[in-house]
């Protein structure tokens, strides 16, 4: 009984520990981003905000957050409309379903350097501009596409058939069947995994790097600033950048949980 | 009767899978297409003219006899495979911890598990600078425990860092599966095991961990994975001796501007990953490792 206690102090301990180590640089960062300092370090001078008007003062880093912004919102919807129709079809057997899971799994699988020369070359080959449109917006659709899928098909998969399988004996269309029935009952996981799909492309930083040219998203733009020198902004970008994607993933998870809950009606 | 709704059936379904259509049609172009066009660039050269589309086996010969593409593909493995046995002992224990609480408590620290991966890795690689640096944290704590006079300048720039800040960013794809084939098990197993005399030891060696080693191979296979292709963090934190394979095949488009190689260490790389999921691939639960929440 005694060395139970004591296994479990241990293991609280460690636990400890491990966030810790997760959350110690997410808080300097922060702690940081409103030092007034011009070096990225400590000790702590005063706090201030004058890095963030920095950041709301520069044109390039402004152009990159709404550059990010659009292509996270076009590769989300193109991803989700996408990976709906491919959940919907998995419900049934058809030729080349294992291969097509294959495929889909490609961009994933694929190491992320290898993910972002891969279409400096095909479409240097092809003769697709580089840009981000349309080249980082195909790169950011393919890398989310399987996101979304993986996120999305356990949802369809998982309600009840005979529902749609009543209406249909009741003479509903299949599109009358998909818009009363599924789309009702799936809207939450679509919603939700839009919004993964949105961080997914907002936070893409390697399979952006090559093809994106000259213009920027966030991260890239993060990137060059970084391999210039420590610019004592960064902070700043840094904590916006994170507020960002945690904001959004933390709505779609509360959309999806909560939706969880209303389906699986309340626990006992 | 019956013949006519099964054949409406068959229909339906068939219409049904041309909803995959769309997304077949993009992955063949862009996904499945690219990787062609790479490996047909691979036996390409890049002269100062541009690119020979002669086919020769001629980069795949520069990689064997320059014994450097060799070397960083080796140091790459080894700093994957110790970047997995860190991750694996790192998060063991707190997938175990999470998997035996119950309640709000386990909603809140699996959400404090993934707030931090909701954020891009180039923001948390680059944290690791204000951490590790001469300026950082680690340094003023050591100071000011009077534990060192002057800043150590070691901390950053080499493997180590390099192996800290992977850790750090994949560590989530291990913590998770692991956490969810312990949190699957049934937990009378463990308690048949002790009420049948066996010690808390032994139940771990011969009941817990034989279950949880599905989500430890998931979760293996894929920190390695990710470690093997990763640019960012040996690029910023690595300096030049913690340098891995993807810088390698970065540089050659980015400085040396010869594509063909690039294209040639690529499909090398590719072949790598190929072979970790042929041997093990087919047990890994990539649903698991990608969960959101």
């Amino acid at each position: 009984m005694r060395s139970a206690t004591l296994r479990r102090a241990a293991l609280i301990a460690y636990a400890g520990l491990f966030y810790a180590f997760l959350y110690l640089p997410i808080l300097l960062l922060i702690v940081l981003s409103f030092n007034d300092s011009q070096l990225v370090g400590l000790p702590f001078q005063r706090a201030s905000l004058r890095w963030y008007a920095e950041v709301a003062a520069t044109p390039d880093l402004m152009r990159a957050i709404r550059n990010s912004t659009l292509l996270g919102a076009a590769s989300a919807i193109i991803a989700t409309v996408m990976a709906l129709m491919l959940s919907l079809a998995f419900r049934v057997e058809f030729r080349g379903k294992d291969l097509l899971m294959k495929a889909l799994l490609l961009p994933i699988l694929i190491p992320g350097v290898v993910g972002g020369v891969i279409y400096l070359v095909a479409f240097g080959v092809t003769g697709v501009p580089v840009g981000l449109w349309p080249a980082a917006l195909i790169a950011h659709v393919t890398w989310v596409l399987p996101f979304a899928f993986l996120t999305l098909y356990p949802r369809l998969h998982a309600f009840d058939r005979s529902i749609e399988e009543a209406a249909m004996d009741l003479g509903a269309t299949p599109w009358v069947v998909f818009h009363r029935i599924v789309l009702p009952l799936i809207r939450p996981g679509l919603i939700a995994t839009a919004m993964f799909s949105f961080t997914l492309s907002f936070d893409e930083f390697i399979r952006t790097l090559f093809v994106v040219g000259n213009d920027r998203t966030v991260p890239v733009h993060l990137w060059t600033l970084l391999s210039e020198h420590m610019a004592p902004f960064l902070p700043a970008v840094g904590v916006i950048v994170m507020t960002v994607s945690v904001v959004v993933s933390l709505a779609g998870f509360v959309i999806a949980h909560s939706a969880d809950r209303w389906r699986d009606g309340p626990k006992p | 009767m019956s013949q006519t709704t099964d054949s409406q059936a068959t229909k339906q379904s068939d219409r049904t899978a041309l909803l995959a259509l769309p997304a077949a049609v993009w992955l063949l172009l862009f996904a499945v297409a690219p990787l062609f066009m790479l490996l047909i660039m691979s036996f390409w050269t890049s002269t100062i003219f541009g690119l020979s589309k002669e086919v020769t086996l001629e980069n795949y010969r520069v990689l064997t006899q320059d014994p450097v593409y060799l070397l960083v593909l080796l140091q790459t493995l080894r700093i994957a495979l110790t970047v997995t046995a860190i991750s694996l002992v790192v998060s063991y224990p707190i997938a175990l911890f999470l998997a035996s609480l119950n309640g709000s408590r386990k909603s809140a620290l699996l959400l404090l598990l993934f707030l931090p991966f909701w954020t891009s890795y180039v923001v948390r690689t680059f944290i690791w600078l204000p951490m590790l640096g001469r300026a950082g944290l680690v340094n003023s704590t050591l100071i000011s425990l009077g534990l060192i006079d002057a800043p150590l300048d070691w901390l950053l720039y080499n493997e180590a860092a390099t192996h800290i800040g992977l850790v750090y960013v994949y560590t989530l794809f291990m913590t998770l599966p692991i956490y969810l084939s312990l949190d699957r098990m049934d937990p009378r197993l463990a308690e048949a095991a002790s009420d049948l005399g066996a010690g808390p030891l032994r139940t771990f060696l011969r009941v817990t961990l034989p279950l949880s080693l599905p989500g430890v191979l998931s979760g293996c296979v894929m920190v390695f994975l990710l470690a093997c292709g990763a640019y960012v963090t040996p690029q910023l934190l690595g300096g030049t001796t913690g340098l891995m394979f993807g810088n390698l095949i970065a540089a050659q488009f980015t400085h040396t501007n010869n594509w063909a190689l690039g294209a040639a260490l690529s499909i090398i790389l590719i072949c790598v990953v190929f072979v970790i999921l042929i041997l093990f691939g087919r047990r890994v639960r990539l649903d698991d490792v990608f969960l959101r929440g």
